[in-house]
This record gives structure tokens, C-alpha cells and sequence, in this order.
């Protein structure tokens, strides 16, 4: 090297200054930050919950299926909740660790395992949702097997980089995904719905939660929040703002719901994937603005994209930590190979489709796990509180985070650089916390 | 002369070299000039000095230096560095019996005047540009920061260039990680030859092979002390009229230098304007393609007839005549760019008159795809440092959305989005205030607020904890 270095500062002050004291405002300390998870529970809390499922339990249940969504919703919001509780309990300490320190490591690698089998299942249906929507509503001809591609590249650039872009992502279309739904609400509201069309409500109880019961395999959606904890800067409210904004997100597809029930709770028959909300509203206010309410949805459906892109995450990982492998390349093409496959050959066939998503087996196991991952995540945090006092508030572990990259003269404390200059990623278990010092 | 042999040696070609001997009492003396880069008056000041000075012959060195009290000297023994000085314009004074050699500053270039930058003119506000010569460019930065934290740091990169390349911050205000991180990934640099700062730019960017610029480059000494006052580093090259700054964060690309010296109300209507432009230039086209081809429902039904009207009869599909007619304009502007300004004008008549008028009368191409890649490519200029990434994704964006519809489209902007999302210069998030969100900092984002309201410097931009800006 050639390099020869003449200073020639203009103090000695100056100088000392910048070789002495390394402490700097990095806006991000975590893999996320407190309104980066309030905005990513927001769009998990309706995403998927607006597409297919309003459709399918009308058809089964009818104008009472607005009430079987609640419920449903009300069940995510428990998993929630118990996510929020483990977030706060393990502001340090990542899903990961947290099981490999009860039920050390080849205990919870099988446990896993199942949490990828469970994503890549939650996957499968996010991603139909989003490839039936646009196949019934907005192309006339739609080759699954072609289109899905796209999807699949996009995928595996997200698993490929890391929870803090997919994070960034998230948090830079929320505006655009509520401005949307706003107009979406703005003109269902100005076009008017009979609500007399939903009452009275209940009248076939025994059935209504038969049916409803077959729908299981909607909930979970809140599960990929397992890869927060430990990785979130979390603050005083943090916990409470998440949780509202699960409520509203949930109460949002309420909403949208009882306006499908209202529209087509009498005459459920009428209802299948292609007349769904947005073609409701088409009808109400014709084609004087074209099909504002399509191009809306369209821009909408980005939060299924990211909902895909976050279950798609959450699988790759798991996997990378079953195998001990942090090549994320290679396990994002596996997981797309396998995704391309069972969309194209499997979950497009309706029999196929009804027999491992609507079946009361597959709903019971979905509740099991949507239920289950999130109190054994809690559980876990509690034994490794109680274990280590790992108990500190979130903010003062971000600040002692802070310092301690500073201390140490870290030049990698909001950057996702090892000390060679490669990228690190988060999904290497072992070195999470070492990107932040 | 041993000693100026032990010199001379190291040319390929002495003879560029002239030397000057002399008798300095009983002493054989030399002088090595470069007389390319020497200042002709100094040698021969220095020369009459030392034959004629009062106090009769210098017996060493530094007699010399007592001698030339008005020209700056050093006495060295190293050779490298001592022709390295001498390839810099320096005179090298040997003598007789002396291991060392003096070394008398005497560099002087022939540079061009302070001008206004051809790339960054503006209405209002200093016309100062920076140009070639780094000596001149610290004194423009220095006479607008006169602060004793005003931290100058150089060194020399380039195994045969040499280039003198000097870092400049706050002490006070940049962080210490940023210039930490810098200095290493300078020193890092074994190349050789750097002819412009553009070289450095690939060596200090996280993802040199990103198509997004990961560092701010600017001709105006007013921008870079404003970025210094932030918190950012900058990079002078000599050799080069283009100042490197650090961190850099995306909305920079959508700030100019004028919005500060122009009401703040309309500058934020400006910077609005900038990225509805931008967001035309790059998705205009390929929504166009998208639509006509698989979406046609969208389309308002009188617009739609219209249109259907425009493009009957036409060869082309609507994807093949959009990707021709962004291609011919992007053959026409580097041709246009390359051209003598008076040819390049003829050149632009030629291609929107003769072959697009020609093109739409002869019907192989439609008005519609005409005006839309007209409109997109104006407003690609409203953003002039960011035509390249966006001309690109706009041929990407029309291709896909002509393979996939909108549902390709909407993914390949997540898909950019998400690429832009993940990147990171220097501790600042690049898509930074908007992702994350940093509040604070939207003041001089969209918003271009009054001065007195920007009171801390950017959260985004990592600085000394010292945030405070002004009172």
C-alpha cells in the first residue's frame, strides 16, 4: 500500500476530539424501531384478513360472517398480545436463544420445525390470497404458474436482505396502505349500505360456529412477530401503541366485512372470489372515475405483499436455524422452489385447497399453533427472565446497546456491517445482538 | 553529485529533471527543479540567494534554510519522499558532504478561475464552484468556515498519482465513527492512480455496485460547508472540481442548493414538484403499458375511446412501441450530450421533430406513447443527479409492466423500494427520515422549513452529540 499520511489538522483539539469520544445518534440501534413494529402489526393485523376470507365465510356462513372474522380476530389479537408481552420481557434476547436456553438446542430445533412448517403453511395462504385477487379481479388472464415468479423474486430479495429493511419497507408504504383504505372506506361510506341486511344476527348458532370453525387457518397471522423479539428498540408505550394498533387493523377488516355482509349476506350465492368489495363499490359509483376502487385495492394489496414477504422471512430463517446454515441465498431458492410448487400444483385446486385450508384437521392444528408458538415464545422469555434477571426496561438495554458500541468503537452500531466489512445479516442467530455492539 | 544521482536515479527520464549546480565556498552544491511545475521566480530567487547572499557562502543545509527565510523549507533524508516532493513542484537543494536534503516549497499550477459550476447554476446564492486545484478549493471552504474546528486531514492515494486528497469535517459535530470509518476505507486503497474524486467514490461506498449513488458530490464550496455544519464529512481530490460528502442520505438527491436562499414556501413547493417528477418519470410509462395491455378496465371509458382511437391500426404492441420510443429518447440525449453544443441542437430537432413527427404520421408509433415518454423524460430532469438510476428503472418498470401488469409492477417497486430500504451510508439509513421515520428531520425533507425553525442539525445524520444547531 502506498498510502502516506500527512495531517495537517488545524487544531490538535480538533483532532483529539475526533479520535477520542465515540458516541453518535444513530437513529436505529435494533434490527426495528417501536413505530416500525407498531406500522408491521397494523398491515398483519388486516392484510389477508381482507381478500379471500370475508368471500369464503360468506359463502359458508353467510350475513353472519362479519361476527365469525371478529372472533377470529379477537383470537389473533390474544396472540398478539402474548407476542407484545415477550417482546417487552426479552428486549436482548431473540426467539432463537430464548428456546435454545429451554430446551437446549436440539430441542429447539425440532420446536422449529414446526414453526417453519407453520409459516410456510400461513405463507401459502398469503400468498393465493394475493394471486387470486389479482387473477378474479384485476387480469382477465392470469397464468399463475408465470406470474408467480415475479412474487417469488421479490421474495427472495427480502429474505436475502435483512428484518430491518423488510422493517424500513413496511414502515415507508404504510401511509400509502391507509390512504387507500381510506378512500376505499370514504367511498363505501358515500355510496351507502343498508345495514338492516345483517339483522338479525345469529339465528343458526350450532352451525354459524361449525362453520366458522373451518376458517382456523386464517389466524396466526401475527406469528412472524417472533423474529422481533430481541430485536426491537422498544419503548415506554411501545407495548400499548402495538397493541392499539393491532385493535384497529382488526376492527378495520370488521368493518370492511360487515359491508360485504351487508351487500351480500342475503344472497351469499352471488358472492364468490370475484365479486368481492371493491367490485361492490364499483357498481355503486359506475365508471365515471374508471375503477378508482380496483386501482385503490391494487395499491392496497402492498400490505399482502409485505404480509408474503414477512412469512416468507420468518420460514427462511427458521430453516437457516434448523440446518445451522446462514446462506440465506440458498434457503430463499429452497423455499421458493417449494412455494412454486404447492401453489401452482396444489393450493390452485380448489379440492386440494379446501382439504388442507377449510378442513376442521387443518383448522384445529392452525389454532393449535397459531395459539401455541406465541405462549410457548412467552414462556420461554419468562423462564430466561427469571433465569438470567434479563429483566431490564427495553429502553435503558437500547441505551446500554448504545454505549457499549460506542465504548467499544464500533463503527457498526445503526449498520448491519461486521468488522470486515461484509454484511451481517439477522438472521445469524448467534451474532444478533453483535450488530448492535 | 552522488547526492542528486541518488535522486536522478529514480527517473526513468532524468532529463525531465533540470539541475542547477553550483559552488557554494568549496562545497559542489545542486539544485533539482521540476521545471514543469516549479515556479520559475522562486528558483530563481533561491539560485541568486545562494550565490550572492550577504553573509558570504552557506556551509550546510541549513545555513541554506537561514538564507531562504522567506521560502518554506524542510530538511529530509528520505529519498522517496524527497522525489515525491520534487514531482510535486518542490525544489530539492543537495550539497556536498550532507546526508539530507532541503526541500523548498515551489509549486505553482496553472489553474482556471473560480466560476460559476456548469452542473449546479443557480438564480440565487453564491456562484462560487469549486475547481481543480485543492488548494484553492480549502481556501473556499475555509473562508466560509472559520472555525478552529475546522478539521483538514490529507494524505495521498494512488501508487503512481499521488493524488493529494484531503478530509474535512467538524470536529465537534461529525461523528468520530464516520470519519473513522472513512479514513480506513481511504487507507485501504492500493490502485494505482486516482484521477478525480469520482475514483474514491466506489472505494468509500457501502454497495459500490449499487445503481443508487451512496455519496453526495457537489461543485459548490456554500453546499459542502452547509453539509459539513451537519455533520457529514467531505472529500477533496486534487485534480478535481467535484467535492465527495458523507454520509448521504437519499432526499439530498431531491434538495438543491438554491431552495435555502428562496422563500421556504415555495421552496417546499418545489421539492414537492421534484418528487411527483420523479414518481412520473420512473412509473409513467410502464403504468401506461400495464394498463393498455392487460388493464384496460382502469381507464375512464371517454379516455379510454380516445385512446382506442390514437392507437388503431398501429404495428407495434403497446409494450414494443413504449420500450422504442424511450430508447430512441435516450439515443437521442447521449448523443445530444456528446455532440458540440451547436450539432447537439440540430441533433434534438431531428429526433422530436423528424422522427417522432415522422413516426406517428407514418403510424408506427402512437401520440399517446409519444407524449407519455415526453412527459416521464421531462420530468426524469426535475431530479438531474438522479437520471441515470431513473432512466433505467423506467425501461425495467415499462418492461415489466408490459410482461406482468400491475401486479409486476407493484412488485418491482417493492422490489427497489425494499433494495433502497435496506441501504446504509456511513450510520445514516439511506432512505432515512422517511424509513425509519424520523420526525424531526422532515423539516428539510418535503418541507424545506424557515431557517430559524431548523434548530437541531438531522437526527438522521450521525453527528458528536451535538444536535443543537441554534439557539
Amino acid at each position: 500500500m502506498q498510502t502516506a499520511t500527512t495531517t495537517a489538522s488545524r487544531t490538535e483539539a480538533g483532532g483529539a476530539v475526533a479520535q477520542g469520544a465515540h458516541s453518535t445518534n444513530a437513529v436505529e440501534t435494533k434490527q426495528a424501531t417501536s413505530r416500525q413494529l407498531i406500522s408491521i402489526v397494523f398491515i398483519l393485523a388486516l392484510a389477508t384478513k381482507m381478500f379471500l376470507l370475508p368471500i369464503s365465510l360468506i359463502q359458508s356462513i353467510g350475513r353472519d360472517a362479519y361476527i365469525a372474522l371478529a372472533i377470529g380476530g379477537g383470537i389473533d389479537l390474544i396472540t398478539l398480545g402474548l407476542l407484545i408481552a415477550t417482546i417487552k420481557l426479552s428486549p436482548d434476547v431473540d426467539f432463537f436463544e430464548l428456546l435454545k436456553r429451554a430446551f437446549g438446542k436440539v430441542g429447539a430445533k425440532i420446536f422449529v420445525a414446526f414453526v417453519a412448517l407453520f409459516l410456510f403453511f400461513k405463507l401459502n395462504i398469503s400468498t393465493t390470497e394475493s394471486l387470486t385477487f389479482y387473477s378474479d379481479n384485476v387480469f382477465a388472464d392470469f397464468d399463475t404458474s408465470l406470474m408467480i415468479i415475479v412474487l417469488l423474486i421479490f421474495l427472495t430479495a427480502a429474505a436475502c436482505h435483512t428484518l430491518r429493511a423488510l422493517s424500513r419497507l413496511n414502515e415507508l408504504l404504510t401511509p400509502i396502505i391507509i390512504l387507500c383504505l381510506a378512500l376505499l372506506a370514504a367511498i363505501v361510506v358515500m355510496t351507502g349500505f343498508d345495514l338492516a341486511n345483517i339483522l338479525p344476527a345469529m339465528r343458526a348458532p350450532k352451525s354459524f360456529a361449525a362453520d366458522a370453525a373451518r376458517h382456523a387457518a386464517w389466524l396466526g397471522d401475527f406469528t412472524p412477530l417472533l423474529l422481533f423479539i430481541g430485536r426491537t428498540r422498544t419503548k415506554k408505550h411501545t407495548a400499548a401503541f402495538t397493541a392499539a394498533s393491532g385493535v384497529i387493523g382488526t376492527a378495520t377488516a370488521v368493518f370492511f366485512s360487515i359491508v360485504m355482509c351487508a351487500a351480500f349476506g342475503n344472497v351469499s350465492v352471488l358472492a364468490d372470489t370475484s365479486t368481492n368489495l371493491s367490485s361492490i363499490l364499483q357498481y355503486s359509483i359506475g365508471n365515471v372515475y374508471g375503477r378508482i376502487d380496483l386501482f385503490s385495492s391494487v395499491l392496497w394489496s402492498i400490505s399482502a405483499f409485505i404480509e408474503t414477504a414477512l412469512f416468507f422471512y420468518a420460514t427462511c430463517r427458521c430453516v437457516a436455524f434448523v440446518i445451522g446454515k446462514n446462506s440465506h441465498m440458498p434457503i430463499a431458492v429452497g423455499v421458493c422452489v417449494a412455494l412454486y410448487f404447492t401453489q401452482v400444483y396444489a393450493m390452485t385446486d380448489p379440492t386440494v385447497f379446501s382439504l388442507i385450508v377449510t378442513s376442521y384437521a387443518a383448522s384445529a392444528i392452525t389454532l393449535a399453533f397459531a395459539v401455541g408458538i406465541p405462549t410457548v415464545a412467552l414462556v420461554c422469555a419468562v423462564i430466561a427472565h427469571k433465569k438470567d434477571g434479563n429483566g431490564k426496561p427495553a429502553s435503558e438495554t437500547a441505551d446500554t446497546a448504545d454505549t457499549a458500541a460506542d465504548a467499544s468503537g464500533s463503527e457498526n452500531a445503526g449498520d448491519n456491517e461486521n468488522a470486515d466489512g461484509a454484511p451481517q445479516r439477522d438472521g445469524e442467530l448467534t451474532a444478533t445482538t453483535d450488530a448492535e455492539g | 553529485m552522488e547526492n542528486a544521482e541518488r535522486i536522478l536515479s529514480k527517473f526513468t527520464t532524468p532529463e525531465t529533471i533540470v539541475t542547477h549546480e553550483f559552488m557554494c565556498g568549496k562545497k559542489h552544491g545542486a539544485l533539482l527543479v521540476n521545471p514543469d511545475l516549479a515556479d520559475s521566480s522562486v528558483v530563481r530567487s533561491v539560485i541568486f540567494s545562494i550565490e550572492h547572499g550577504e553573509g558570504g557562502a552557506p556551509a550546510t543545509l541549513d545555513d541554506v534554510a537561514e538564507i531562504l527565510f522567506e521560502a518554506e523549507t524542510e530538511l529530509s533524508d528520505d529519498v522517496d519522499d524527497c522525489v515525491n516532493k520534487l514531482l510535486n513542484g518542490d525544489i530539492l537543494l543537495c550539497m556536498e558532504g550532507e546526508s539530507e536534503y532541503l526541500v523548498i516549497t515551489a509549486r505553482s499550477y496553472t489553474t482556471r478561475a473560480v466560476t460559476e459550476p456548469p452542473t449546479e447554476t443557480v438564480m440565487r446564492g453564491p456562484r462560487e464552484g469549486f475547481i481543480e486545484d485543492l488548494r484553492t478549493n480549502l481556501s473556499l471552504l475555509e473562508r466560509r468556515l472559520k472555525t478552529p474546528d475546522l478539521a483538514i486531514e490529507k494524505m495521498q492515494i494512488g501508487r503512481r498519482t499521488k493524488t493529494n486528497v484531503a478530509i474535512c469535517y467538524l470536529s465537534s459535530v461529525a461523528a468520530p465513527s464516520v470519519v473513522k470509518k472513512l479514513k480506513r476505507r481511504l487507507e485501504k486503497i492500493d490502485v494505482d492512480g486516482i484521477v478525480d474524486s469520482h475514483y474514491l467514490v466506489p472505494y468509500i461506498e457501502e454497495k459500490p455496485s449499487s445503481l443508487f449513488t451512496q455519496t453526495g458530490l457537489t461543485e459548490k464550496p456554500d453546499i459542502v460547508a452547509a453539509k459539513l455544519l451537519e455533520g457529514r464529512v467531505a472529500l477533496i481530490v486534487d485534480g478535481s472540481p467535484m467535492v465527495v460528502t458523507v454520509p448521504f442520505v437519499v432526499i439530498e438527491e431531491f434538495q438543491s442548493g438554491e431552495d435555502y436562499y428562496q422563500r421556504s414556501t415555495y421552496s417546499t413547493f418545489v421539492r414537492i414538484l421534484r418528487y411527483l417528477g420523479m414518481l412520473l418519470a420512473t412509473l409513467l410509462p410502464g403504468l401506461y403499458v400495464a394498463l393498455q395491455n392487460f388493464h384496460y378496465t382502469l381507464i375512464p371509458v371517454r379516455f379510454m375511446i380516445t385512446l382506442m382511437t390514437a392507437i388503431k391500426g398501429l404495428p407495434l404492441s403497446p409494450l414494443s412501441e413504449t420500450l422504442f420510443v424511450l430508447l430512441l429518447f435516450e439515443i437521442i440525449r447521449e448523443a445530444s450530450v456528446r455532440m458540440p453544443r451547436a450539432v447537439g441542437m440540430a441533433m434534438s430537432i431531428v429526433g422530436a421533430l423528424v422522427l417522432g413527427e415522422t413516426a406517428v404520421n407514418a403510424g408506427i408509433i402512437s401520440s399517446p406513447a409519444v407524449m407519455i415518454t415526453a412527459l416521464s423524460s421531462i420530468a426524469l430532469f426535475t431530479v438531474p443527479n438522479l437520471i441515470g438510476p431513473t432512466s433505467l428503472l423506467r425501461l425495467a418498470y415499462t418492461l415489466i409492466g408490459g410482461l406482468f401488469g400491475l401486479f409486476g409492477l407493484i412488485l418491482a417497486v417493492l422490489f427497489t423500494l425494499h433494495y433502497v430500504c435496506s441501504l446504509n451510508a456511513y450510520d445514516a439509513p439511506y432512505c432515512a427520515p422517511f424509513a425509519p421515520l424520523v420526525y424531526s428531520d422532515f423539516k428539510d425533507s418535503i418541507e424545506r422549513a424557515p431557517l430559524p425553525q431548523m434548530k437541531k442539525r438531522p437526527k438522521s445524520i450521525p453527528n458528536n452529540n451535538n444536535a443543537t444547531r441554534q439557539a
